[in-house]
């Protein structure tokens, strides 16, 4: 465990913006405002957003109401409904109208904006963490052995939950500006453990954004509320409520919070790594970057580095409703529900049990910082070009050495940045033992049974899925070969327990991790030696972790 | 809302990096509508340039000034168009890398691809399995090789001679950024020059490339004497092997309906003066490509086009029946009546199957 860069929890970014958090929520408030009345400048338009909004939340209150959801929602609602009745242009004048209307989107926004705020608290904070640490040390403890291990559970962690990358540097980097760390999501864990990572190597509390679903659990509820997170209530998809949740992202970032976005959006429902990322919150950071540059155009200015973080676990804890969700989605199946709790705790225990206290790990794969044009960054967090020179990146933002605010060129950086992240969370990607079993034994099973469609293998009956024990082994030979290439050029990062293990052991392992935490395995070892699965959905789950690598031509 | 930062100027000169004809013939254009620097590497061809006020057998516009100095070009300009032929396009984006900015803007006019490969291994090789992620197009380049955003390229029916003897035309400016196509069209536009935009980049830089390789077959149908209805079936059907290739690529396949597609083709295909066009018919004559490359001063480009198409085309296992052809023709000594007779009795089925 490594010393907190900055001592005192209070001095932490996150507690500061904490502490005028009013401030921050005015500041988004009349960012949001200032927005809507550039991309709706009239009135009527105006009107209109207010009206498809408020049309949206009464459909969203009816069909889809959660136990966190404010008690006054219905009457808030009615309340607009009559002050739009009052405001009709057609009724009365233009310029009253008008005031009425945007007091109108002033409370909805403001409404939105208290909602989205989250708070911190060091007090809660600390005590968080020290449970968190008992019970990961427990964890440790069932395996290390005995009383004692309880007493020294951090020499154990480090084995467990490994934190790999350019650790110094990041630190380093907290202390000259913003870090914005992007992570693949896989699991609702994800930010738990992420949190617990980021801490264990001494980085102040990070600030994200947690779906407004795990709220619902109480206890959830009151522990969250104040440890830092604001909500993110992905049913609601009006206009109004998705730009006054980028504004107060970008209010925060601009205040200097140190965020967590997971660019992918939601958890990855196929299991692979992202490859497609919403930018809208990411382009909040551009815009923020480029605040920086206005308000301080002297190289004093406020720098952003952005983190990617590809998070490998031997196997996820939602796996089977996530696969089972993408699977619905890609059969076009009209009607979806969205799971909105926590999973229970005692699955959440299990999970943590089986991954800590067996022979498994976690491992947070930090990516080389950058600026967020994609540039690389010396210690110091300056912008770098190809040949190590620094480079001056408020010139980004210029146009024959004027600065300029120009919204469609900082949308092709924000996909630009976008493309880097996910090059790195491959590059990234430590590969495990269990992604490389899933991998092999899916696509030999795909060729084996040549089916027209993936839902028709995946309907397969059991008797037909066993897989020739040698023809496997030769294959798995085949990948990791392939896989110590690419690793070699750069292109993924390999497990230690695959560069040190033979062949054999890689494959009783893989077939291990990935079984031990499903009811109904995905991989197991036949009678006659052979291999099958009791459930190919999982297999094709953990099998699209290593898609994108190009390794299906060595498979067969 | 703009801010000042440092010396601005709407006045600095635009400028052209590369004084081959069709650098020339861009570096004319743009100094049309203001002041140019034009580099080239070499020192003398900069003094004649300055001095005889011809290049290329183009006279050069009297806005223009040459000069052997990158650093000296990228210091006075923030609109760049570098125009170097692709076997020297990546290191000159080195030697230019130390200069250039964040704030600067490059559109460059190169049709032709950038291949990684292996130390000792060159395009022309049999044994060589090529993958989409292997190619460069030029913007490729630039963003890999400098720390320049802004990039976009001009493309289109834009034959050097044709522009050099001020016959009317237009082009293609294409980038991801609005701002570059409204800084390259301001630059480059008049009265003979009519300029389309798209945002689709990298799919008009495939169709620019990709041509090449079509415009060797109609030079071999040139060659072999047919009229224009076997050129019509090359350049339709090519069209369609282009897309087909394009799209397996990553590429959007709308772009290649316009000038920087379709417009290129039929002008390349349609010119004996071009050095694809001129290889072909040399093909169809009977002479060998070892020949032909031993009384060549540069390799065509159109030669590369098709061995890096072929071994896409294997990698990929899209179906390109033209572009299989000619490759024989260049590498297995097929006789071009013989690639032709394969082409004619090649099932090709529906017709326009690649939309």
């Amino acid at each position: 465990m490594l010393d907190s860069v900055i001592p005192k929890i209070k001095d932490w970014p996150i507690n500061l913006i904490a502490l005028k958090k009013d401030k921050i929520m005015q500041a988004s408030i009349a960012d949001t405002l200032i927005e809507f009345n550039k991309a709706y400048p009239t009135n009527s338009k105006i009107r209109e957003l207010i009206q498809k909004t408020l049309y949206l939340e009464r459909i969203r209150i009816k069909t889809d109401s959660w136990e966190v959801d404010p008690e006054d929602e219905n009457e808030f609602w009615a309340k607009i409904k009559k002050q739009l009745f009052v405001a009709d242009p057609s009724l009365i004048e233009e310029h009253k109208s008008q005031e009425l209307h945007q007091e109108m989107l002033h409370e909805i926004v403001s409404r939105y904006t208290h909602e989205i705020c989250g708070n911190f608290k060091p007090g809660v904070f600390w005590m968080a963490r020290q449970v968190l640490r008992r019970i990961f040390a427990r964890l440790f403890n069932a395996h290390f052995g005995g009383f004692k291990g309880l007493f020294y559970p951090d020499e154990k962690l480090k084995d467990k939950l490994i934190v790999a990358g350019p650790v110094d540097k990041i630190r380093n980097l907290v202390t000259k500006g913003t870090v914005i760390l992007v992570p693949t999501h896989f699991s609702n864990l994800d930010s738990v453990i992420i949190g617990f990572g980021m801490d264990y190597i001494g980085l102040p509390a990070f600030q994200y954004g947690a779906g407004l679903n795990l709220f619902n659990s109480k206890m959830f509820n009151l522990l969250m509320s104040n440890l830092g997170p604001y909500k993110l209530d992905r049913r609601k998809k009006n206009p109004i409520y998705v730009e006054t949740l980028k504004s107060y992202s970008k209010t925060n970032v601009i205040a200097g919070a140190n965020t967590i976005f997971f660019p992918g959006g939601t958890r990855s429902r196929a299991g692979n790594i992202e490859n497609d990322l919403k930018l809208g919150l990411l382009g909040t950071v551009m815009e923020a970057q480029r605040e920086h540059y206005f308000t301080n155009p002297s190289t004093l200015a406020t720098k952003i580095f952005v983190v990617p973080l590809t998070i490998s676990y031997p196997f996820v804890l939602e796996a089977s409703s996530l696969i089972e969700e993408h699977l619905k989605r890609t059969g076009k199946e009209q009607y979806l529900t969205q799971e909105n709790n926590m999973p229970p705790w005692k699955t959440v225990w299990k999970f943590f049990w089986e991954t800590f206290s067996k022979s498994s790990e976690i491992t947070l794969s930090l990516g080389e910082p950058m600026d967020v044009f994609g540039n690389n960054l010396d210690d110091d967090g300056f912008s770098l070009d190809k040949l190590d020179r620094k480079i001056d990146v408020r010139q980004y933002f210029m146009n024959k050495g004027m600065m300029k605010v120009d919204a469609q060129r900082e949308s092709i950086y924000t996909q630009m940045l976008g493309d880097k992240i996910v090059a790195a969370f491959k590059y990234n990607n430590v590969v495990y033992a269990s992604h490389v079993v899933a991998f092999v034994a899916f696509e030999l099973l795909r060729k084996q049974l040549d089916s027209p469609d993936i839902f028709t293998m995946l309907r397969t009956p059991e008797e037909d899925r066993e897989i020739d024990f040698d023809s496997f082994k030769t294959n798995m030979k085949r990948a990791i070969d392939e896989l110590y290439m690419l690793n070699n050029r750069k292109q993924l990062k390999l497990a230690s327990h695959i560069t040190t293990k033979e062949l054999p052991e890689i494959i009783d392992l893989g077939i291990e991790q990935m079984s031990m935490y499903h009811p109904n395995l995905p991989l197991l070892r036949t009678k006659n030696g052979n291999i099958t699965s009791e459930d190919l959905k999982l297999l094709y789950y953990y099998h699209n972790r290593m898609d994108g690598y190009g390794l299906q031509k060595y498979i067969g | 809302m703009a801010m000042a930062y440092k010396n601005t100027s709407d006045k600095a000169p635009v400028g052209v990096i590369g004084a081959g004809s069709f650098g020339t013939a861009v570096a004319n254009l743009l100094a049309e509508n203001g002041e140019v620097l034009f580099y080239s590497r070499r020192p003398d061809a900069v003094e004649l340039i300055n001095k005889e006020r011809i290049n290329n057998g183009q006279a050069i516009h009297k806005n223009i000034t040459a000069t052997a100095d990158l650093n000296e070009i990228a210091d006075r300009c923030y609109l760049l168009f570098p125009s170097v032929p692709s076997d020297s396009f990546r290191q000159l984006m080195r030697d230019a890398s130390p200069h250039l900015r964040p704030d600067h803007i490059l559109i460059h006019c190169t049709k032709g691809f950038d291949i990684k490969l292996e130390e000792g291994k060159t395009i022309l090789d049999k044994d060589l399995i090529l993958f989409p992620s292997d190619i460069y197009t030029m913007s490729k380049v630039i963003l890999e090789e400098t720390t320049v955003r802004r990039v976009g390229c001009m493309s289109g029916p834009n034959l050097a001679r044709e522009i050099a003897d001020f016959h009317p035309a237009a082009t293609v400016i294409a980038s991801k950024f609005e701002e570059v196509i409204k800084e390259g069209e301001t630059a480059i536009r008049s009265k003979r020059l009519q300029v389309y935009s798209n945002n689709d980049i990298y799919a008009v830089e495939l169709a620019g490339v990709l041509k090449n390789s079509m415009a060797l077959a109609a030079g071999a149908l040139g060659g072999l004497g047919y009229g224009n209805n076997a050129m019509a079936f090359l350049i339709t059907r090519g069209l369609g092997e282009i897309i087909r290739l394009s799209t397996a690529m990553g590429a959007d396949k709308h772009a290649f309906l316009g000038l920087a597609g379709i417009g290129d083709l039929v002008a390349t295909c349609t010119s004996p003066l071009s050095r694809n066009y001129t290889v072909g018919a040399r093909l169809a004559k009977g002479e060998t490509l070892e020949q032909i490359i031993a009384t060549s001063s540069e390799v065509a480009e159109g030669i590369k086009t098709v061995s890096i198409s072929k071994k896409l085309a294997d990698s990929t296992d899209i179906k390109l029946p033209i572009i299989q052809a000619i490759y024989r023709v260049l590498f297995e000594d097929l006789k071009v009546e013989d690639a032709l007779g394969y082409l004619m009795e090649y099932r090709f089925g529906y017709d326009a199957d690649y939309m």
